[in-house]
């Protein structure tokens, strides 16, 4: 049980972003994405859950090639792979239980009793109880990033993909995002993928960093690899010191 | 290119690339659409609120303007009929042009601006707020969720908006000749059945859903294919809104030269 990318390529118009990407996610494990803005580490996860897909080369998810899936069998997968978007995604029209019983809806033989228990277990999860009559224009950055969480963890997926999930938060809501993360992979066993920028939450959070660069993966490693490396790109991406990324190339 | 200036070369190049990707997208939408009809436990639920978004909210809208336009044929009729022909005919020309084509191009036009541009922003903002790509990854197919609803609901909805209003411009019709034409309810009446034919309903009915399935499909297409922000959405919006007007007009007259 695994996420694997092998190969794969993919651009935009003339915009080259993935360039023989190889990647595997392990079981069980958090793996974080870095890399600068505009790298393609959203990219990457779309390819994950088929949102996009790769003009060559495969993304196997438990072993099968997500681009090679009719709809029916990539909703199958899908159903086991919760996504977390970086502006959380909310349906707008919707309140925040409706929001967290979509995935449920989807699942055959759930009664309305049932979904809604899930959904406020989901919600006491991510300590949002309460929450659920509430609109997510009624919510602050925080909040809608966690009913996004609980939104994904609905459906008791085996993978977490987590697109920019503390982007612009402040330090105290970035380290409650951090914990959930952690617990989610604790608690719930979850393998989790996460792209982010911000390096102290992926030191927190990560079993493993991977850093994209120039479509490909550039280095990856534990945290304590990662911290030790003297890859110069690497260590002008973790200090925020643009000199050294001048000397790599 | 020749600085920022196209050469008729080059604009005709891009015209005709843009064309051919718009042609692939719109077909690539219609087939994804049909395939979804299967999934009526996603559309199904959804119907009767779109029903309701598309055609009972918009029939203030339809009255409004259909009231007026009773008024004004019945008076432009007078103006134009006395002294030369039987003052009853401006029953006739009331009944038939609110029938035949005011009151489904006018209805259709207002109800392209309404339900058209709420169509494409709504589904524009969702896609460009990834709440498209959120339904995807719940495993819903957005053709079933967002599109298929809003297109049963224009085919359902319209000839119904329509018919009521080509209903109400002929009573105001009627009204202004009486009131203000000092015409009899029965002269009225006379020429209203003089021309009469059923097929005239039909006629009305078969343009009303081809205009429902024009605006809400196209309203559909622009917002699934929004890009960039707020201001792709106010893209969207103004080209359905243009794109379903000369749609309608184009199916006004191409009903026209088919069936009558």
């Amino acid at each position: 049980m695994s996420i694997v990318l092998k190969d794969v390529h993919r651009a935009f118009g003339a915009n080259q972003v993935l360039r023989g990407l190889d990647l595997e996610v392990l079981d069980g494990e958090t793996l974080s994405i870095i890399g600068f803005s505009g790298a393609g580490k959203s990219v990457i996860l779309k390819h994950m859950v088929g949102l996009l897909q790769p003009d060559s080369g495969d993304v196997f998810v438990d072993g099968q090639i997500v681009s090679e899936l009719e709809l029916e069998e990539l909703n199958e997968i899908r159903r086991d792979i919760g996504y977390v978007f970086q502006f959380a995604a909310l349906f707008d029209s919707m309140n925040i239980a409706d929001n967290v019983a979509m995935g449920l809806r989807r699942i055959s033989g759930m009664y309305d009793e049932e979904i809604m228990a899930r959904v406020r277990e989901c919600l006491a999860l991510v300590d949002l109880e309460g929450t659920e009559d509430r609109y997510p224009s009624e919510l602050s950055g925080g909040m809608l990033k966690r009913a996004g969480l609980a939104r994904a963890i609905a459906t008791k997926p085996t993978y977490l993909l987590y697109d920019e999930p503390t982007t612009g938060l402040d330090p105290v809501t970035v380290t409650v995002i951090d914990r959930l993360i952690v617990r989610m992979k604790e608690e719930l066993g979850v393998t989790g993928v996460v792209v982010t920028h911000d390096i102290d939450s992926a030191y927190r959070i990560s079993d493993r960093i991977a850093m994209l660069h120039e479509g490909r993966i550039r280095t990856s490693g534990t945290v304590d690899e990662i911290k030790g490396s003297d890859d110069l790109l690497l260590r002008s991406f973790l200090e925020g010191r643009p000199e050294l990324a001048e000397r790599a190339s | 290119m020749n600085g920022f200036v196209l050469t008729p070369v080059e604009y005709v190049g891009r015209w005709s690339i843009s064309t051919v990707r718009s042609v692939g997208k719109a077909g690539y939408l219609t087939t994804g659409a049909l395939r979804a009809l299967k999934n009526v436990e996603i559309w199904g639920p959804r119907l009767v609120p779109q029903m309701v978004s598309v055609g009972v909210e918009s029939v203030p809208i339809a009255l409004f303007i259909a009231m007026f336009t009773g008024i004004v044929l019945a008076l432009q009729a007078s103006y134009t009929l006395t002294g030369a022909v039987p003052m009853y005919l401006v029953g006739t020309m009331v009944g038939k042009s609110m029938v035949l084509e005011l009151g489904p191009v006018l209805t259709g036009l207002s109800l392209a601006g309404r339900v058209g541009a709420s169509t494409a922003a709504e589904v524009g903002t969702m896609r460009v707020t990834e709440q498209i790509d959120a339904l995807e990854t719940l495993a819903y197919d957005p053709l079933a969720y967002l599109v298929v609803p809003r297109v049963l609901a224009g085919v359902l909805m319209f000839p119904v908006v329509i018919v009521l209003a080509s209903g109400v411009g002929i009573v105001t019709g009627w009204a202004a000749s009486l009131w203000l034409l000092d015409m009899s309810s029965a002269e009225f009446v006379r020429g209203l059945r003089l021309f009469f034919e059923p097929f005239d309903i039909q006629f009305a009915v078969i343009k009303s859903l081809s205009f429902g399935l024009i605006v809400t499909s196209v309203g559909s297409f622009y917002g699934f294919h929004a890009k960039g922000g707020a201001g792709g959405v106010g893209v969207a919006a103004t080209r359905a809104v243009v794109v379903s007007s000369v749609l309608i007009l184009v199916l006004d007259a191409f009903w026209a030269v088919v069936l009558l």
